[in-house]
């Protein structure tokens, strides 16, 4: 018990000082883990609140708003649903007022709902929402739709065939340049704990052959530098936790005030999981950095 | 003055059964080395065919010029480097086969000091003695009777807390010498222990070795201290160009041949 006291006591006050006897590469070493794990935690939550958008953009997509003239009597906005329900291509059709696409309006999130009701007029058109059986249709009757005179001229429909396409895209190339810029900034961030272990080790070289002399083990000469490395790994790691933490939030209903349409969402569990992701990957940077700094040094 | 000492401190030995049992046959030297090689990777010959059996308690001084060898001699004792060719075995145990993992046992049995005393400047003289307890994991509680002890075998009651560069050459080497004391060595190998000390100071240290011989250690000393040599009379391994050259008891700092016989 008195020895592994010992041998953790040693390790940890050694692994401290060496930390702060090379304060700048010790700081610069931290610096960089900080900022490989802010990046990797901001690509996983952008990651997820993309595939969070193109989830629900694909439960939206067998569906289209038609969107009817004011002018429009209701009686054949009526005549017209019973004309597209007739389509055997169509499974449903819904009839939405201008009330209530105003009431669907209001309920969107961080949207001031004092701001609406300045307005005085509700801009908001009634609207056709038609569900297809077959997505590949939509197309179609987009085109068919339009040439109907009790149809709005701006905008027709909210018929957009790429949107889908685009968001998996931008995700996809939103992961792979996150991707290449994080395996560049952890081969960094290794390569400059790895110095910062050998300088510790280059100041301490003294004790190290007065260690060996006397008998110490070859892991009880290694353990404080480890120590020192996960040190690194852990300060970093921290850091970057909390700004994630504490920043995603915010982050996320910022966001959902400029894209008003976009449905971006806090997603709690999802953060926990990052934020664990990025602690772990901070410790095991700090612990390759350290292996590779110790590897070719402490050997006889 | 150092403090005398009575008793002879009780010791656990590291060695497996068979070696211990080997250890008590009389006719096994503690240290034996059979037709010894070092060559330097650079292709620098550094010791060819050297025998030698030292005695469990024996006093020897290692002796020759700068070159001869000696520092390589006391390398592959500590293991630090290893033998090309021949064998060496310490206690029974064949160094050749020793795995790098049961080296630092070995270490602790041979207590080592050196010309530039290898102390660490930012601790003090107690933390020095006690930093090679420390770093092998002696438990805690036993660390400052034993480092108390060490110090006043060497006389250092009362330095404790000076640092190195508060003393004198010839305490900073009793540092050492308590330092390589904390492990009960059965083995002191002293490099050059004189080498930067003046002769009354060297006289001093001289004294502590033997005392320490007079525990029951067996002391190694390499040595280009002619005057010590010649007024100790104790047994001589003289190495020149690799070689040892002459091996007498009670010897001098040269062959007998130049002295009138």
């Amino acid at each position: 018990m008195h020895r592994l006291w010992n041998r953790i006591d040693f390790a940890f006050s050694s692994a401290w000082q060496n930390f702060w006897r090379n304060a700048a590469v010790s700081i610069a070493s931290v610096l960089i883990v900080w900022v490989v794990l802010l990046a990797l935690g901001s690509l996983l939550l952008v990651l997820h609140s993309l595939d969070q958008i193109v989830a629900l953009e694909k439960t939206k997509a067998s569906a289209i708003s038609v969107y009817l003239a004011d002018t429009t009597p209701l009686s054949s906005a009526m005549e017209f649903k019973l004309h597209l329900e007739s389509d055997p291509r169509v499974s449903s059709v819904e009839y939405v007022s201008k009330d209530q696409a105003m009431a669907r309006f209001r309920q969107l999130p961080a949207l001031d709902p004092s701001v609406i009701d300045t307005l005085g007029t509700n801009p908001l058109p009634a609207s056709l929402d038609v569900t297809v059986k077959d997505i590949r249709d939509l197309g179609a009757i987009d085109q068919e739709v339009r040439t109907s005179p009790l149809v709005d001229k701006s905008p027709a429909t909210n018929y957009e065939p790429n949107v889908i396409d685009k968001i998996i895209l931008l995700a996809r190339v939103a992961g792979i340049a996150g991707l290449v810029l994080i395996i560049g900034l952890t081969g960094l961030s290794v390569f400059i704990i790895m110095l910062t272990i050998r300088t510790a080790i280059y100041l301490r070289r003294k004790e190290i052959e007065v260690m060996k002399l006397v008998g110490a083990t070859d892991w009880f000469v290694r353990w404080p530098f480890i120590v020192e490395g996960l040190i690194v790994g852990l300060v970093g790691a921290v850091v970057a936790v909390l700004i994630v933490g504490f920043g995603y939030r915010p982050a996320v209903v910022n966001l959902q005030s400029v894209l008003i349409f976009v449905p971006l969402a806090f997603d709690p569990y999802y953060l926990r999981v990052v934020l664990a992701a990025m602690l772990g990957f901070g410790l095991l940077l700090g612990s390759v950095g350290s292996y590779l700094g110790i590897r070719r040094f402490l050997k006889q | 003055m150092p403090a005398t000492i009575t008793t002879q401190p009780t010791r656990t030995t590291l060695l497996p059964a068979k070696a211990r049992v080997a250890a008590v046959v009389p006719a096994a030297p503690q240290i034996s080395l059979q037709g010894v090689q070092k060559t330097y990777p650079n292709g620098t010959v550094a010791l060819r065919d050297v025998s030698l059996e030292i005695p469990k308690q024996d006093f020897v001084f290692l002796v020759g010029p700068s070159g001869a060898g000696k520092s390589t001699l006391v390398r592959l004792l500590i293991r630090e480097e290893k033998a090309t060719a021949g064998s060496i075995h310490i206690e029974g145990q064949d160094l050749s086969r020793l795995k790098r993992r049961h080296l630092p046992y070995l270490r602790r049995k041979i207590g080592m000091v050196f010309q530039d005393f290898k102390l660490l400047p930012n601790l003090t003289v107690f933390q020095n003695v006690a930093f090679a307890l420390r770093v092998t994991e002696g438990a805690l509680r036993h660390l400052k009777p034993k480092v108390e002890e060490v110090l006043s075998i060497v006389g250092l009651e009362g330095k404790e807390s000076k640092y190195p560069d508060q003393l004198s050459g010839g305490e900073q080497q009793r540092v050492a010498i308590a330092r390589a004391l904390v492990h009960d060595p059965r083995i002191f190998l002293a490099d050059e222990p004189t080498g930067n000390l003046d002769p009354a100071t060297s006289w001093e240290i001289i004294q502590l070795l033997l005392q320490i011989n007079a525990r029951g250690t067996t002391v190694l000393m390499a040595t280009h201290n002619r005057e010590i040599v010649d007024v100790m009379r104790r047994r001589v391994v003289a190495i020149e160009g690799g070689q040892i050259v002459r091996d007498e008891d009670a010897g001098g700092y040269h062959a007998p041949a130049l002295e009138s016989h």
